[in-house]
């Protein structure tokens, strides 16, 4: 378990890494800025699971919500909602 | 990995029909997938992850080509036997 690094409000950018395994990353939403809207949690990391491993990553889960126009160019006068795992993201500067 | 089933906003795909008063499943086999697939997730045979990645393990062919309880049927013989889909009809 680990306390959560973001917070409600903060500005995330998801990693552009395309791992060869399952991830719960889409790839709409990779290398992308986005804002935290909620945090749900800790839950086990769906990579390691996906993998088998017996002790997989506990992390914080958050909602993080990106401009439709920014995944797909306009129009596009929307939200997308995410639902992300802690490691897939960093600090967006 | 972007397997093939990761196709969030691609265009080409068509419209998602829903249709009205769609039953649950549309054939018998179906309901039998789907409550193979739940026994086997509380058993802990396998994980929802683990039961994910079979299904975007597929041959990007095959998946296209099948139904939505085919790709099932497919995950739980991967997990269940290891040698993946094995002389069903």
């Amino acid at each position: 378990m680990s306390e959560p690094r973001f917070a409600v409000g903060d500005r995330v950018r998801t990693s552009t890494v395309d791992p060869p395994h399952h991830t719960r990353l889409p790839r709409y939403a990779r290398g992308q800025v986005g804002e935290v809207v909620e945090v749900q949690g800790t839950w086990p990391l769906a990579d390691d699971r996906a993998q088998g491993f017996a002790d997989p990553r506990v992390e914080p889960v958050y909602t993080v919500r990106f401009p439709a126009a920014d995944l797909w160019g306009p129009p596009g006068g929307h939200w997308v909602q995410v639902e992300l795992w802690e490691s897939y993201l960093e600090v967006a500067t | 990995m972007s397997r093939v089933n990761d196709v969030g906003g691609q265009s080409g795909f068509g419209p998602i029909l829903v249709a009205e008063d769609e039953p649950p499943f549309h054939a018998d086999w179906e309901a039998r997938v789907y409550a193979l697939n739940v026994a086997m997730l509380r058993q802990g045979v396998y994980d929802l992850d683990q039961f994910r990645d079979a299904i975007e393990r597929m041959p990007p062919a095959e998946y296209l080509a099948a139904s939505y309880y085919e790709r099932w049927l497919h995950a739980v013989e991967t997990l269940t036997t290891g040698h993946g889909p094995a002389g069903h009809e």
